[in-house]
């Protein structure tokens, strides 16, 4: 059973970082391709914080959350000053900066060998090292991200959030403040991302920047687009379903020579096909 | 001696990435589209001339049989995909998405075709070198210079002499006018884009003729190239040459004060700063 | 999905088939694999998957295991740690595999602890990171790691070539960085000097750059560890004209390297791993692509793999992880490509020092394993 704990666990932990990359880019509008530096942040911190300190589990995730809170906002603030595909490009920009920094800065992350034998989460006095012990932590990890994001969307401040997306200038000409609303929603993907992040850490017990890069983030867009953009719903079937790909496409037998090829090739198919064909994901909003 | 050693390096490296912001700053300026499938024809690119090469075309013949393969796969992705996603009404991330699955595609027919590992073209002359003013250059590096600097001055030429180009420029600065005034954009934006693939060619050729291909090699290419076409402003395609040189001279020359893994890092740090203070770039039109 | 309830079936049968040793003769065995088989790395994965293929191509041929087949189950992990570790559970959960061979340093690191609960033996053949050696008692290197190799190397170019100082081009991975620390360590230790060192990101193929800043510090040698893109650099190395001398490990055997005359001259260690020419050429028939030395080495890991296995079938004890590592530890040493001793975890091999000459890669010196 521990192989389908394993895949549930990691979905749900992608699912909390999935809705944090729903909540910038399908609701407030923001197209940020670094979540995953913010993810990795989380994931080194705490790994660091448990590694090197007396500080346990439950305070290190919260030190990590907070200072993800931080960062994200101060990362989307380019948003504020430049708008679409500038700030694509900006964020592609600190995506690979934080690569950069993950992978060079040997002594506080490891470098690009990698931070093998993170601790488990210790709760309540329970070392939780088995996949089947560690699901309750990421269930109720995901549960309380689901039940904020499902609060938000149906508050006042959701609606705001949706409103900015459609039209930033009427909205600043209501009266509201477009930036404490913008900053407000990146300071919640912020906790998400750093939250999902402290637990991959301790879940996997070893991390090294392959996990955080360029292709991570990308991932994580195509989790969010093709369950569906900002739905509920679809934050939570996009990462179970692109998950499990690599491992169902490893059942098409095909000869070893061009396998590696054919299964990548059928990932980027599968992609387009999605954004011809059914652009709004799985269970999503038309985008 | 060695800054001017690193100097001349990143010039000529610099020529290259060139090229590929050009081409790119052509694509985009035009379609708007952020077309990371770039990165797949500027690898098929090399792939395809390496492979006329090895069927006994000669070297000229077989850039050129690469240069048409190449218009013609950005025509094709511009009318098979780009085009039905716009008549859809995509959204920037749905086409941004779609471009990537093109981009995966691209690189993996080439993977499953060519092997990912590291081709060599293994010419006998591009391996010469000339020493020029105290430094040692390879004739791949010579060429690339000329071929660079002609695809600057070409480019300037039809974006501003020709009929075509204007009418590229027109589309690109007002596309609703365009439209009233009968410029059929979507005609434009199948040309521009064919235009640009077959620009991309060349570096995507010439590159790999001193360095090796590779199947993944377009990706990082691309973003530096795309940063370069930024900072120098949409639509200038001045500025994106210019910048791309720039951005490839302060990469070469970081070296002098500090190590080399570092010098990516700084690169798209300044520009992130960069962004927060010139969002549109410094040669802006 | 009748392809999982067979496995579900099998992982029943399993626990029986010991217990009645006869009526399981026809099951066959089923052990895992999980190597990055999508992505960049996928060019070493798949090399590595075709080793493996080979030798059960050859073990079934045989008749297999006391007249049982041999299946491999391959799991792509894309070279990432959460998808090793959901293939490493997958394979042993679902599947119920006793073994799994592997590759890569930080998936290998990932699943490490997972082998150590679960009692699966972990066969990592191709990846040298010294972090390795001490990662599980169930995970054992039939390669050993940079650490003993580079030791040798760095002993050499000091002593018998006389190279008092050098420059270090590592990849920045994890296998790079454990190189460039290795011969530091053992190269300033026998009394040479470190006199600049760069890193290069894996698949970079631009040297240009950080070659002219190493060959600025005039060194008498350069230290070169790089898994891929060695070709490119001798071309690149002749065009700036630089004075010192090229010396790497094991990574250099790439016979495009070897044919290729901008490489002449070039010095490096070369763990043991010789295949007859026969061999080489069925090997070259079945797939097409030569017989270099990933799947060389995975072949020979699978081999030592399924040497473990026939021992406990002929004891009659059960196909466990604890079982496969207590008869690989029993019988210690394997002649299979090459002579492996395992006084450890990680193997012991004979190490050779090579040089590239008119386009061959010449033996000047042979270090035999410890036994």
């Amino acid at each position: 059973m521990d192989f389908f704990y394993s895949y549930i666990a990691l979905a749900e932990i992608y699912v909390l970082l999935g809705l944090s990359t729903n909540l910038l880019v399908g609701i407030v509008g923001i197209f940020s391709v670094s979540q995953a530096a913010i993810f990795g942040v989380g994931a080194y911190v705490v790994a660091y914080l448990l590694m090197n300190t007396a500080v346990p589990f439950l305070p290190a995730l919260l030190a990590a959350a907070a200072l993800c809170v931080a960062l994200n906002i101060l990362v989307t603030l380019p948003s504020l000053r430049v708008s679409g595909d500038y700030f694509v490009v900006t964020s592609f920009g600190i995506q690979l900066l934080a690569t950069a920094i993950f992978t060079n800065w040997t002594a506080g992350t490891g470098g690009a060998a990698g931070l093998p034998g993170v601790p488990a989460p210790l709760i309540f006095g329970q070392e939780l090292i088995e996949p089947g012990a560690f699901l309750g932590l990421a269930t109720a990890g995901m549960a309380l991200g689901c039940l904020g994001f499902w609060l938000i969307m149906r508050a006042p401040f959701g609606r705001l959030l949706r409103a900015i997306r459609e039209d930033e200038l009427a909205v600043a000409a209501l009266g509201k403040s477009v930036l404490r609303a913008k900053v407000s929603a990146a300071a919640l993907a912020g906790a998400f991302a750093g939250t999902a992040g402290g637990l991959y850490a301790t879940f996997l017990s070893f991390i090294d920047p392959s996990s955080f890069d360029l292709d991570a983030s990308i991932l994580l867009l195509a989790m969010v687009v093709v369950g569906g953009a900002r739905t509920l719903a679809g934050s939570i079937i996009g990462p179970f379903v692109l998950l499990a790909l690599p491992q169902a496409l490893a059942l098409i037998d095909l000869p070893t020579s061009v396998a590696a090829a054919a299964r990548q090739l059928i990932y980027g198919v599968l992609l387009i096909v999605f954004m011809l064909f059914r652009p709004q994901g799985l269970l999503g909003e038309k985008l | 001696m060695l800054w001017l050693h690193l100097l001349v390096n990143g010039l000529v490296s610099g020529c290259a990435l060139g090229m590929v912001a050009v081409s790119f700053s052509l694509i985009f300026a035009t379609t708007k589209i952020f077309h990371v499938a770039h990165a797949g024809v500027y690898s098929m690119g090399g792939y395809l001339t390496w492979s006329a090469l090895r069927h006994g075309a000669p070297e000229p013949l077989a850039l050129l049989i690469g240069i048409v393969a190449c218009g013609l796969l950005g025509a094709l992705i511009q009318k098979l995909l780009y085009e039905r996603l716009a008549r859809s009404g995509a959204t920037h991330l749905v086409v941004l998405i779609a471009s990537l699955g093109a981009s995966a595609v691209l690189q993996n027919i080439i993977a499953g075709v060519y092997t990912s590992n590291v081709l060599r073209f293994a010419l006998p002359w591009a391996d010469r070198t000339v020493p020029i003013g105290g430094v040692l250059l390879s004739m791949t590096q010579i060429v690339t210079v000329g071929i660079g600097l002609a695809t600057y001055a070409g480019v300037m030429w039809f974006a501003h002499r020709t009929g075509l180009g204007k009418r590229m420029r027109a589309v690109a600065s007002n596309p609703f006018l365009a439209e009233i005034t009968r410029l059929n954009p979507r005609d434009v934006h199948v040309v521009v884009v064919a235009l640009g693939s077959a620009i991309v060619c060349l570096p995507g050729a010439l590159v790999p003729l001193d360095l090796g291909l590779q199947p993944f090699g377009g990706v990082p290419m691309l973003l530096t190239a795309t940063i370069a076409m930024i900072a120098g402003g949409v639509g200038s395609i001045s500025g994106a040459f210019v910048l791309a040189v720039a951005i490839a001279v302060l990469q070469n020359l970081s070296l002098l004060v500090m190590p080399g893994e570092w010098s990516i890092g700084v690169t798209f740090f300044v520009f992130v700063i960069f962004m927060l203070f010139r969002p549109r770039g410094l040669f802006a039109t | 999905m009748a392809r999982n309830r067979r496995f579900w079936l099998a992982g029943a049968l399993a626990g029986a088939c010991v217990a009645l040793g006869a009526a399981a003769q026809a099951q066959p065995i089923r052990l895992g694999a999980v190597l990055p088989l999508t992505g960049p790395a996928a060019v070493v994965g798949s090399q590595e998957q075709r080793g493996i293929q080979f030798a059960l191509l050859h073990a079934n041929a045989k008749g297999g295991i006391a007249g049982r087949q041999i299946e491999m189950l391959f799991e792509d992990n894309q070279a990432k740690p959460d998808q090793s570790v959901l293939s490493f559970n997958k394979l042993v959960d679902l599947q119920g595999v006793p073994a799994v061979i592997t590759g890569f340093s930080g998936p290998t690191l990932a699943m490490a602890p997972l082998a150590t609960r679960k009692k699966v033996l972990l066969v990592n053949g191709g990846a040298q990171a010294d972090p390795l050696a001490k990662a599980s008692p169930y995970l054992v290197n039939t390669i050993p790691v940079l650490a003993g190799e580079l030791e040798v190397l760095a002993n050499y170019v000091l002593h018998d070539a006389g190279k008092k100082t050098a420059a270090i081009l590592f990849e920045n991975d994890a296998a790079g960085i454990s190189g460039r620390d290795d011969f530091a360590a053992s190269y300033t230790a026998a009394g040479g000097k470190i006199v600049a060192q760069e890193p290069i990101a894996f698949g970079d193929t631009n040297y240009r750059p950080v070659l002219l800043k190493l060959a600025a510090a005039q060194p008498d040698m350069l230290f070169v560890i790089l898994t891929a893109g060695v070709s490119p650099l001798a071309d690149q190395i002749r065009q700036i004209d630089a004075k010192f001398t090229v010396v790497g490990n094991t990574f250099f055997s790439d016979p495009e390297v070897v044919a290729n005359p901008n490489a002449e001259g070039w010095i490096h260690s070369q763990v043991l791993i010789n295949a007859p020419d026969s061999l080489a050429a069925e090997f070259k028939k079945t797939y097409g692509t030569e017989f270099d030395f990933f799947p060389k080495q995975y072949y020979n890991a699978t081999n030592i793999v399924l040497a473990c296995v026939e021992r406990l079938l002929k004891e009659g004890k059960p196909l466990t992880g604890e079982n496969l590592r207590a008869a690989l530890f029993a019988i210690k040493t394997f002649d299979g490509l090459t002579r492996v001793v395992f006084n450890n975890n990680t193997a012991d091999t004979q190490v050779n020092i090579n040089r590239m000459q008119a386009k061959t890669d010449a033996i000047i010196k042979v270090i035999p394993p410890k036994q």
